[in-house]
């Protein structure tokens, strides 16, 4: 399983294309927030102490969340196109087991998640760096690894259940990029969670990936938030972060970040769950 | 002779259309077996079946002792195969190709290395094992494939067209190398193939037709009992020639001053050859391929015993 695994993780990486592709949601998203969402938000917002940090990293996180997904996805398209090209026919009468076959690609598509993301943060360490903001410490560094595998986890289960669907890549590379384009919204943020309309926040309180994002959030805004709010009152805090989609009120209730791990940890067990029973139907 | 694979009337249908109807076939150990038919004749789903990738409807298919349907792993072990498609990794070198595959069998890493070096050097493609898979020519492709399904030194090597979209050279150096392996090693030979020639140096030859088996025997069996040798006379002297063939009720077709008669046996031809030989000005006896036999058995449903071969 692990030589198997090894297998699809140089295979993501030697295909630049697909490695390219996994990350055009988040370069998409870059040059848009460069050109004018940026501008767009903080324009929405009152001036307050550390606003360029504060949106900064709130942005950081956001690019984080979608790379976990976008990453496991480009990587689990090494499944569909396994299958597309019958290379699977090759495993298949090989004694290695299916669960084992499976289970090298669930493993892989976690390693090129948490690998991508790991890239991107230390990346945009980098560019807090130069851009002379606060950078994020060691401690905050491994504490966000450890969100990077859970939302990887998160991501990957969703995934999983989705490319047991597809049977062509082309089917599929189109899903992607319905996938990669809604991602944005459907984490919150190309626009803050609290400038979209009700029915809208509540799609994306349910979305998994969101609370990938308040994870990150949590900690990566953390320190410039302290700096913003140090003289503001508690409630004020609280609303901003609840606009930004730090945390979320779910019926006049406010998330935890255990209640954000749990509900991370809860769908990771349902998706695999379901993908697991989509497959063993399937191969029926 | 040990049978290492036995087929005991194997059907299976895809909705309305049988497959593959009730046939019965045997492969004995060691034997360069041929299955021959055209697209749509039910090869590849008996293959399938034998590949454990597709379960029969009805029937029962043994390998080296292991049944299909409830021993695959095992057989899995017995078997190496080479699709019609190329379908290794092409970002891969060769040898992590290799390796990637080898681990599939619960080798371990030395192992692996073991092998990955005996397989490169019984295909001869020591010089390309650094090499993407994906930048080497179909011969090439081809040598890596069967270095691929000899990894794990299996009993018996299915070959599925394997010399498809190759050029003449590369089916010649392909077919050298295969028939070598088979004569050093003892390793049974399963083939499917379009090119009929080729399964001429096999043992024994099956030939399916829609779904069924229409004919089964030894190459010179089939070409005996499906197929007939051509004299070929040429002369200056026609009309004369024309008169004492048909004189001597020999059946004949002409073309400009070529006469072509068919020989039930090559040696037919020595005494006409003896009565008319101061009418010839040249001759040649040729003797039925394979070809002709595939055409035979396709251009009519051969009546067929029951009997399993």
């Amino acid at each position: 399983m692990i030589a198997f695994a090894k297998r699809n993780i140089l295979l993501y990486f030697r295909d630049k294309a697909t490695v390219f592709f996994s990350l055009l949601a988040v370069i998409i998203l870059i040059a848009l927030y460069v050109l004018f969402l940026g501008d767009m938000t903080a324009k929405g917002l009152p001036d307050f102490p550390a606003k360029k940090a504060v949106l900064t990293t709130w942005f950081i996180a956001g690019i984080l969340a979608v790379t976990s997904m976008t990453t496991t996805l480009g990587s689990f398209g090494i499944l569909v196109e396994d299958r597309a090209n019958k290379t699977y026919m090759d495993f298949y009468s090989s004694p290695i087991s299916r669960p084992r076959l499976v289970g090298g690609y669930i493993i892989s598509a976690l390693v090129v998640g948490f690998i991508m993301c790991m890239i991107t943060l230390i990346a945009s360490n980098v560019f807090l760096f130069v851009s002379g903001d606060v950078v994020l410490s060691f401690g905050k560094l491994i504490a966000a690894g450890g969100v990077i595998i859970l939302s990887v986890l998160a991501s990957g289960s969703m995934v999983l259940l989705l490319v047991s669907f597809f049977k062509t890549s082309n089917a599929f590379a189109a899903a992607s990029t319905v996938i990669g384009t809604l991602l944005g919204f459907l984490a919150g943020i190309y626009i803050p969670i609290g400038g979209l309309p009700d029915y809208i926040q509540a799609v994306v309180k349910l979305f998994p990936v969101s609370h990938s994002a308040a994870l990150f959030r949590q900690l990566i805004m953390e320190a410039p938030l302290l700096e913003a709010f140090s003289t503001a009152p508690v409630a004020m805090k609280q609303a901003f972060e609840i606009d930004m989609g730090m945390l979320y009120d779910i019926n006049g209730k406010k998330t935890t970040q255990l209640f954000s791990f749990m509900y991370l940890i809860g769908t990771t067990l349902l998706f695999f769950g379901l993908s697991l029973l989509v497959m063993r139907r399937k191969s029926k | 002779m040990k049978r290492i694979i036995e087929v005991e009337r194997l059907s299976k249908s895809f909705g309305k259309v049988k497959a593959v109807n009730d046939i019965s076939f045997y492969v004995d150990e060691g034997a360069l077996f041929s299955f021959l038919g055209t697209n749509g004749a039910g090869k590849s789903t008996t293959i399938s079946i034998l590949l454990t990738l597709l379960k029969q409807d009805q029937g029962g298919v043994v390998i080296n002792g292991y049944t299909v349907g409830k021993q695959d792993q095992a057989i899995r072990q017995e078997i190496g195969v080479v699709f019609q498609e190329n379908l290794l990794d092409p970002l891969l070198t060769v040898k992590e190709n290799l390796a990637i595959r080898g681990s599939f069998y619960g080798m371990t890493r030395k192992e692996r290395k073991v092998a990955i070096t005996r397989v490169m050097d019984v295909v001869d493609i020591q010089s390309i094992s650094n090499r993407p898979y994906g930048h080497l020519s179909g011969g090439q492709r081809r040598r890596v494939d069967i270095a691929r399904a000899l990894i794990h030194k299996p009993n018996i090597l299915i070959l599925d067209e394997p010399t498809t979209g190759l050029d003449p050279q590369s089916r010649k150096n392909i077919w050298a190398t295969i028939l070598q392996l088979q004569k050093e090693t003892g390793m049974t030979v399963f083939l499917t193939t379009h090119y009929i020639e080729e399964a001429a140096n096999s043992d024994y030859v099956v030939v399916m037709k829609e779904g069924s088996i229409v004919a089964k025997g030894t190459p010179e069996q089939l070409k005996n009992d499906y197929s007939t040798d051509l004299l070929t006379i040429s002369t200056e002297r026609a009309d004369e020639l024309r008169s004492l063939l048909m004189l001597n009720g020999l059946e004949f077709n002409e073309e400009r001053s070529l006469f072509h008669i068919r020989l039930s046996h090559t040696t037919d031809a020595i005494p006409i050859l003896a009565k008319f030989t101061s009418f010839i000005s040249a001759f040649e006896v040729k003797k039925s391929s394979l070809d002709d036999v595939f055409i035979a058995i396709n251009g009519k449903v051969v009546n067929q015993d029951d009997s399993i071969c």
